[in-house]
């Protein structure tokens, strides 16, 4: 078994999967209405920002959790970024009536990245948990097992961090592009 | 009396005891105030209040665990809102553990009131006069708001402490399988429980000022209490050092006592961690605070203390092993915390000192708080001797020995509940730098979960200690004493800028200290709003927390602002139990301000709050079960609070919807009308990721459907500031809260009507500087705002 980042968050018998990059770019690909979610630790380098705009130019929207706002101020992407606060957004996410961030509806499929791991770990329950009619998938991108996403990479320890770098390149890679 | 009649015996327990007691109010308390409509309230009624504040701020959950195992039909899984084996929904479930852990915090703080009033009956008597000087007429407000009663003596807090106990049983009693099936039920009996927990905290605080004489409103209290020494450098540690731990004072007063009468004052340290030793510095001058929760595990290993003494709360479950391997004898003076130790109560003190000064016994149990002083005292100067040649803080050689072991394998960053990256900065320090292993020691929490993992055995905890303690050995802080109420005459002074919004708001940091991101957050929270004219009121360990940082010229916040209750202010009320000051304050401003009755008008007063009352609290690091009680305490009354990231693991917040309108519809008392408002306060309970994001998020906290175009002007002004400062960005939702152009700071004014006609849409009329369409609703003095409807006055 694949052990959670917080060795003992062991929520139940549903625990996410491991996957791949691509994988997780297929989803993506294929979902309706995808959201990426971004929190605080994108700021630890511009790196993760950049991934995160690269995302955003394939069509899916960003909503900006923590504090992680001011990484895209000043880009030429900022104007496609709305701040969030997480609790809030999650919500909002279980709410099969919400407009979402553009008055269209609710989401099919979220991506969480650079969220504080127990933080983004209990939203991820709550998707998991109540988010069921119609089914939201939450999946994590961040270098934990996330064992409340329905997907999530492995954990990669800060040796192993450009290993981690290579497979956001792949994920973003893998995503196809789509009409805004 | 219906259910009397309905014969339901069990109904008719529980009424028996509310008529006797309301029949002895109204008997006694003729002279003060008309009774109000719900005196000692039981579990539905107010119910009502309760679902129109949960249909607005809907519980939200977060399961930390998606099974049940409560019964033996379990374990079920609840996972995607199923239903168990008892029918209960995951929904269901979360509000009744939510329910279950306000008990708890809400059982610890009355089972701690109840011994208190016990040990001070014992001591004093029962007819120790409440009285807190000229300035504090309402001395009691939650009480007289809950209960109906003025309480005169501290032996009037019998009554107070029965009611609230067979509520906690009544409440209890609802957690049993195939009872509560709905979560809204949950929610409102975890409410209830937070309203309990509030009046605990009130009664444990006013009897133990009453019997101690803890400061007041005589001279030298209220805001001029005097400052102490805050921080593990300010402990002595060429004297004998008693340490003590809780939040039970009566052990640690005694202890003063016992050092004063033998002027032993200047011979042994006296410190504490956590709120014992907040109150301790409220009954013994001489008395130093070592620290707050956080470092707990490290003063101990530290191995400073001749002495521990604990009584209850916050106490580590481990403390005996971690006493005995720094050889510092143990009393445990509580009978709730008494770790296996023989009990030595009434036993000869000489006896008990030689067996703990020889070794024979690694603590005992004292639980006489009047005996604890001289064991304690005689022990710790006599263990002084035996210890003083033992080094407990690594040496150079282990240190690098322990560094240079780690393997790097990553499993203590696993177990690390803060998920730090030990072991690279372990590899770091192996190669000389060891700037990272220092700068892990503000970061942890303590825990010593990484060192039972590691498979080196390296002392994790002790090998961040050693490179963090050139620093550790200057954390040398100073903070105000615990004021206990504000006074009426503060009140008297603030409430009409309150309510108008001209002091922008109360901030209230109270509670534990897991934080996020270490404890200079605390100092930054409290820095940022009382430069900004808020009222900051500290209670507990963020109290303690914020005092460990100073300014460049090297005060801490408690010496560069005044300590009153006014604008700018940096107060620290005093231990957790104190906190039952900062509602109390709240209730103030209703009764003095606006001259509405407390008496049993638990539901009127806590409209007027929500709608009025322009405060927020945060609990950063809220961990234990106290701090869900008491954030469901503060809820209730209508007052926000938020978070840090750690509390999303308490499973339930409470969050508006600004995007629904029929959220926010409020009626005008005065003429009955519907009035739909903007969303203010927009939650209840949210937690935030970091620092930077819940700074905006308080002063957002703040806004009141009530506010003046002039208090509202500076609410937003603070709002947009914060955002622009740590979010480097104007909020998304800044122009919800734009009535009318006069609600927009002067000097913004302008740009801030191009950006609502260009960004918003709306219509602005130029030449007279006026909104003319967009916002929620306009401007009206007069609104009267309240969501009940037994207020309205008049009807249209
Ligand atoms: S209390 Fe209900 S949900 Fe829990 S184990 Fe028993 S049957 Fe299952
Ligand atoms: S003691 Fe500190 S470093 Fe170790 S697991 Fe706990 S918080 Fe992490
Ligand atoms: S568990 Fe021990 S050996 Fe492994 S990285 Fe942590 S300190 Fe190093």
């Amino acid at each position: 078994m694949e052990i959670p980042f917080d060795v003992a968050n062991i929520p139940g018998p549903e625990m996410g999967e491991v996957v791949s990059p691509e994988v997780i770019g297929s989803y993506i690909s294929n979902a309706e209405r995808p959201l990426l979610v971004v929190g605080s630790e994108i700021l630890r380098d511009d790196f993760f920002i950049k991934i995160a705009i690269e995302i955003g130019k394939k069509g899916i929207p960003i909503a900006a959790t923590g504090h992680s706002i001011r990484g895209f101020v000043g880009t030429e992407y900022a104007d496609n970024v709305m701040y969030y606060n997480l609790h809030d957004l999650t919500n909002c996410l279980r709410d099969p009536n919400w407009a979402g961030l553009d008055g269209k509806g609710n989401y099919d499929f979220v991506i969480f990245f650079g969220i504080l791991y127990y933080y983004a770990s209990q939203m991820l329950s709550c998707i998991k948990n109540f988010a069921t009619d119609p089914l939201i998938r939450a999946v994590s991108i961040d270098r934990y097992y996330h064992p409340n996403a329905r997907m999530s990479f492995t954990n990669i320890t800060p040796r192993r961090e450009e290993e981690y770098r290579d497979m956001l390149k792949r994920l973003v890679k893998s995503i196809r592009g789509r009409q805004k | 009396m219906d259910e009397i009649k309905k014969g339901n015996l069990f109904s008719i327990a529980g009424l028996e005891n509310v008529r006797i007691s309301i029949g002895e109010i109204v008997e006694e308390e003729k002279e003060w105030e008309p009774m109000g409509p719900h005196p000692m309230p039981r579990i539905a009624t107010l119910r009502d209040w309760d679902f129109k504040l949960l249909n607005r701020y809907k519980p939200f959950y977060a399961p930390v665990c998606d099974m049940c195992c409560l019964c033996t039909y379990g374990k079920c899984d609840l996972t995607g809102n199923k239903k168990g084996a008892c029918g209960i929904r995951m929904d269901a479930q979360q509000g009744r553990i939510v329910l279950l852990a306000c008990l708890v915090g809400c059982s610890a703080h009355c089972g701690h009131g109840r011994h208190l009033l016990h040990d001070m009956i014992k001591k004093f008597g029962r007819d120790v006069p409440i009285d807190f000087g000229p300035e504090v007429d309402i001395e009691a407000p939650l009480t007289r708001l809950v209960c109906g009663i003025k309480p005169k003596t501290i032996g009037d807090y019998d009554k107070v402490f029965s009611y609230i106990e067979e509520q906690i049983v009544q409440l209890a009693d609802a957690l049993h399988t195939g009872q509560e099936g709905s979560y809204m039920d949950f929610e409102s009996k975890a409410l209830h429980m937070g309203m309990l927990d509030s009046l605990n905290k009130e009664a444990a605080d006013i009897i133990q000022i009453a019997c101690y004489g803890m400061p007041t409103s005589l001279p030298g209290g209220g805001p001029d209490v005097p400052l102490v020494d805050v921080g593990i450098g300010t402990i002595d540690t060429n004297k004998p050092v008693i340490i003590v731990i809780g939040h039970n004072v009566p052990p640690a007063a005694d202890i003063g006592v016992y050092l004063t009468e033998n002027e032993l004052d200047d011979k042994v340290e006296l410190g504490g961690i956590c709120c014992t030793s907040i109150d301790t510095t409220r009954v013994y001058k001489k008395a130093k605070i070592a620290s707050a929760l956080g470092r707990q595990l490290r003063v101990i290993r530290a191995g400073i203390a001749d002495v521990i003494v604990i009584d209850e709360q916050c106490i580590r479950a481990d403390i005996l092993e971690l006493c005995q391997k720094v050889h510092s004898p143990l009393i445990a003076t509580n009978d709730k915390a008494m770790h296996g130790l023989v009990d030595r109560t009434d036993d000869d003190p000489d006896k008990i000192v030689d067996d703990l000064v020889s070794g024979r016994v690694p603590g005992v149990v004292i639980l006489e708080p009047d005996q604890v002083g001289e064991v304690a005292v005689r022990t710790a100067l006599q263990m002084d001797k035996k210890r003083r040649s033992l080094k407990f803080i690594l040496s150079d050689d282990e240190f690098k020995y322990y560094v240079n072991d780690c393997i790097l394998c990553g499993g203590c960053t696993l177990a690390c509940p803060a998920g730090l990256h030990i072991g690279e900065a372990n590899q770091s320090a192996a190669t000389g730098s060891i700037k990272p292993l220092a700068d892990l020691f503000d970061l942890c929490v303590g825990c010593g979960r990484c060192e039972q993992v590691c498979k080196k055995h390296i002392p994790i905890v002790d090998v961040i200690t050693k490179a963090a303690y050139p620093q550790l050995k200057e954390e040398k802080g100073r903070m105000r004493i615990g004021r206990g109420p504000i006074w009426d005459s503060e009140i008297r002074e603030v409430g009409a800028p309150l309510v108008l919004g001209t002091i922008p708001g109360i901030i209230a940091p109270i509670g534990c200290g897991n934080y996020p991101n270490g404890t200079k957050d605390a100092w930054l929270i409290v820095k940022e709003f009382a430069e900004r004219n808020y009222i900051v009121t500290l209670t507990g360990c963020m109290a303690i927390d914020c005092a460990l940082w100073k300014d460049e010229e090297g005060k801490t916040l408690y010496e560069q602002h005044h300590g009153g209750f006014g604008g700018g202010g940096v107060l620290n009320i005093g231990s957790c139990v104190s906190n039952a000051h900062i509602h109390d304050a709240a209730i103030k401003v209703a009764s003095i301000f606006a001259g509405r009755n407390l008496r049993g008008n638990y539901e009127e007063i806590a409209d007027y709050i929500l709608t009025r009352v322009g405060a927020c609290g945060v609990a950063w690091g809220a961990m234990s079960q106290k701090a869900a009680s008491i954030a469901s305490g503060f809820n209730r009354l209508g007052v926000p609070a938020v978070v840090g990231p750690h509390s999303a693991k308490y499973r339930r917040a409470f969050l508006g919807r600004a995007d629904l309108k029929e959220d926010w519809k409020l009626i005008d008392a005065t003429d009955g009308s519907e009035v739909y408002v903007e969303p203010g306060p927009q939650h209840l309970l949210v937690a935030c990721e970091t620092v930077e994001e819940a700074l905006p998020m308080m002063a957002k906290l703040c806004f009141r459907p009530s506010d003046t175009d002039r208090g509202r002007s500076g609410k937003l002004t603070h709002y947009i500031d914060l955002n622009l400062k740590y979010l480097n960005t104007y909020p998304p939702d800044w122009h919800l809260f734009v009535r009318t152009a006069s609600d927009i700071p002067i000097a913004t004014r302008n740009a801030l009507l191009k950006k609502l006609e260009d960004e918003h849409g709306w219509e602005i009329d130029w030449k007279m500087k006026k909104i003319k369409e967009g916002p929620i609703r306009g401007y009206d003095p007069s609104f009267n705002p309240t969501n009940l409807e037994r207020l309205i006055r008049g009807k249209k």
